[in-house]
């Protein structure tokens, strides 16, 4: 290697760790103050190693910690957002498949001008939206129901998933459905017994997708939840707010924000091959 | 068993004519093949007699019964494709059964009709890989098992041997040869290898850009080649054409050469004026020596194909070519006497390509 190619390797890296470094700082932060007891949290200095190590404002955070006058941490919130996730996220999915399959495959009438309108829907910010989709709830009479956030989350991330199928889909040979339509398939069971065994790879990236985008939401829940099944997010932010004995827990609120972010992340941390595999190809093959 | 037939189709892909007014009659039990050129339309045409593309005008009758408005399903069709197009994820005991299945057949029923055709194809040891666990020879067995499966009345190939390689294309075009002699019901073969056209056909179609040119039986598309694109396209290596004049309905002259042709076929009247003569190699010989019937040519190149030599040859500036044996090719001098054998002479007319 010359002289300046080695030095123009050592900037790069350099430029990738202080890049590293800057992104992980907070991280860091979070988890040694969640470490720390609370006096401790409080008085030194946020970069110091904690003194004691141990989680006691994990189980707290969990267990007992006050949001509002409601002492039972944040862990039953943390099943609210299981289930607004695997709910959305399923739903998302399969409908995403069916008109990503009608979209690609499907002699659609008018299937370019639908394609158009779904990126628009996809870059279209929701908080414009949100005003009407309350009042449509509420006359629905099931704003701040279970069904209201699931349905919004739906809605949200349908355009985007659904782009992310159809692109999976256009690769595949038509032959494929011609041959099921000879075969005597109809539209509902070509794509139930056709297409849906062969989108393994591509349901996983659009579940991580729909997964982080819904488990990560805050104005959604925050609007359209109500307090039965308010998700972990909302929770998190209400008890950073709410000081039981008039100071800050700030251990305790750092464990909590700790907790909720950390399904996402294993998740990436597990999934990351795929995620990278399927992105690459939708790409390549869009 | 179906008799097909196609009225006025036309298919237009925006301002792209890809059927311009095909009308076709396909006997019952025949075995029809499309041939021509890629991208002449033939894979439209099997399409649109599938019923998976819809036409902009025409009609397609089964038996007298109008189709152009059903659904492929409806039509009791088998359709094998070039890319096999077998389902990936099933197995292909699965593949086989899926039109049986869908139509809700009970399980003993999709067994008899799989293992009937497996037998037929002799993939009953196959049954339970799927596609990516087979060879393409053995995907495209179990893909014409799938077609089997339904009981058709028609059955459409798209290509079905152009993945496969010299040695098993051969083998496999026996075998749907045999097929079609076994169930008897009519065929429709798409392909643009002559020989495949010419060793399975009871008739060929021959078509170039939307239009059929010829229709007529694999002997008489060869002898008798109805345009000049015929000619051409069918025949390897392919007949030679020279441009000439009709001094007498008997006699062209090509430059400064004669050629007499007695007893010609004439299809239309026979007439003087300019003309292409054409002559299959194979039917241009070597004389020894110059007599009444030669023409005076240069040699211009020898191309060896083995079982016989192609001899190029140079007649008052047009090229031509003679299919002749090792030794008749052997020592060639320089300006050769050509002789043609009538039978393998085809006049066509140089504006419309018609034959003559
Ligand atoms: N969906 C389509 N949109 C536009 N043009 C098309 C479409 N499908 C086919 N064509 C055009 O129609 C013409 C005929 O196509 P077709 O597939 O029937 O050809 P083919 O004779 O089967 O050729 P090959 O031997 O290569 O398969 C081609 O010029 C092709 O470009
Ligand atoms: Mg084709």
């Amino acid at each position: 290697m010359t002289p300046a190619g080695r030095a123009g390797r050592i900037g790069l890296y350099l430029f990738l760790v202080t890049t590293a470094l800057f992104f992980a700082i907070p991280l860091v932060i979070v988890v040694l103050t969640a470490l720390k007891d609370a006096d401790e949290a409080r008085g030194a200095s946020i970069f110091l190693l904690p003194r004691s190590p141990d989680l006691e404002a994990f189980s707290k955070a969990w267990s007992s910690a006050c949001i509002g006058r409601d002492c039972n941490g944040i862990g039953g919130r943390f099943w609210n957002s299981v289930v607004i996730t695997a709910l959305a996220t399923s739903i998302s999915l399969l409908l995403a498949s069916l008109n990503g399959f009608a979209l690609a495959l499907w002699n659609l009438r008018r299937a370019g001008l639908v394609l158009g309108l779904l990126l628009v829907g996809a870059f279209v910010p929701y908080q414009i939206m949100i005003y009407p989709l309350v009042r449509m709830f509420a006359v629905g009479g099931i704003h701040q129901t279970l069904a209201a956030v699931v349905i919004v989350h739906v809605l949200f991330g349908l355009p985007i998933l659904t782009l992310i199928f159809r692109n999976y889909y256009v690769g595949l040979p038509p032959e494929l459905i011609k041959a099921a339509r000879v075969d005597g398939a109809g539209f509902f069971q070509i794509w139930r017994l056709v297409i849906l065994p062969l989108s393994l790879n591509v349901a996983i990236v659009a579940g991580i997708l729909s997964v982080t985008g819904v488990w990560n939401d805050y104005l959604l829940g925050l609007i359209f939840s109500g307090q039965n099944w308010q998700p972990m997010t909302v929770s998190v932010a209400s008890l950073s707010a709410t000081a039981s004995s008039g100071v800050p827990e700030q251990n305790v609120n750092m464990a909590a924000t700790l907790l909720t972010a950390l399904p996402p992340l294993l998740l990436y941390l597990l999934s990351g091959k795929y995620f990278v595999r399927g992105v690459t190809a939708g790409a390549v093959k869009g | 068993m179906t008799r097909v037939r196609i009225e006025n189709l036309v298919r237009s892909y925006g301002a792209h004519a890809v059927l311009k007014d095909i009308s076709l009659d396909i006997a019952d039990g025949e075995f029809l093949v499309l041939l021509g050129p890629s991208g002449c339309g033939k894979s439209t045409l099997l399409s649109a007699i599938a019923g998976l593309d819809q036409v902009q005008a025409g009609r397609i009758l089964f038996d007298d019964r109008d189709v152009t408005r059903l659904e492929p399903s409806a039509r009791e069709i088998g359709m094998v494709f070039q890319s096999y197009a077998l389902y990936p994820t099933m197995t292909a005991r699965a593949n086989m059964a899926f039109a049986l299945r869908v139509v809700g057949a009970s399980r003993a029923e999709q067994e008899e009709r799989v293992r009937w055709a497996a037998d037929l194809l002799q993939i009953g040891h196959l049954l339970d890989r799927k596609p990516g666990q087979l060879s393409g020879g053995q995907r495209q067995r179990v893909a014409i098992g799938r077609s089997l499966v339904r009981k058709a009345r028609l059955f459409l190939f798209d290509e079905p041997l152009s993945n496969l390689d010299a040695k098993l294309r051969t083998e496999m075009r026996n075998e749907i040869k045999a097929l079609h002699e076994r169930l008897g019901v009519t065929f429709v073969f798409v392909t643009h290898d002559q020989i495949e056209a010419m060793t399975l056909a009871t008739r060929i179609a021959v078509m170039d850009a939307g239009v059929i040119q010829q229709v007529d039986t694999p002997d008489e598309i060869y002898r008798r080649p109805a345009t000049r694109f015929v000619a051409d396209f069918v025949g390897a290596p392919a007949m030679s054409f020279l441009e000439g004049e009709l001094v007498a309905p008997d006699r062209v002259r090509i430059g400064e050469n004669t050629v007499a042709v007695p007893d010609y076929a004439w299809r239309s009247a026979p007439r003087t004026g300019s003309v292409v003569f054409g002559v299959r190699p194979e039917r241009v010989s070597v004389a020894p020596v110059p007599g009444t019937a030669t023409v005076a040519a240069r040699l211009r190149g020898i191309e060896p194909h083995g079982a016989d030599t192609l001899v190029w040859a140079e007649l008052s500036g047009q090229r031509l070519s003679a299919r002749l044996t090792p030794e008749a090719a052997a020592g060639l001098p320089q300006s050769l006497h050509l002789d043609f054998e009538i039978e393998g002479v085809s006049l066509f007319d140089p504006d419309s390509g018609a034959r003559l």
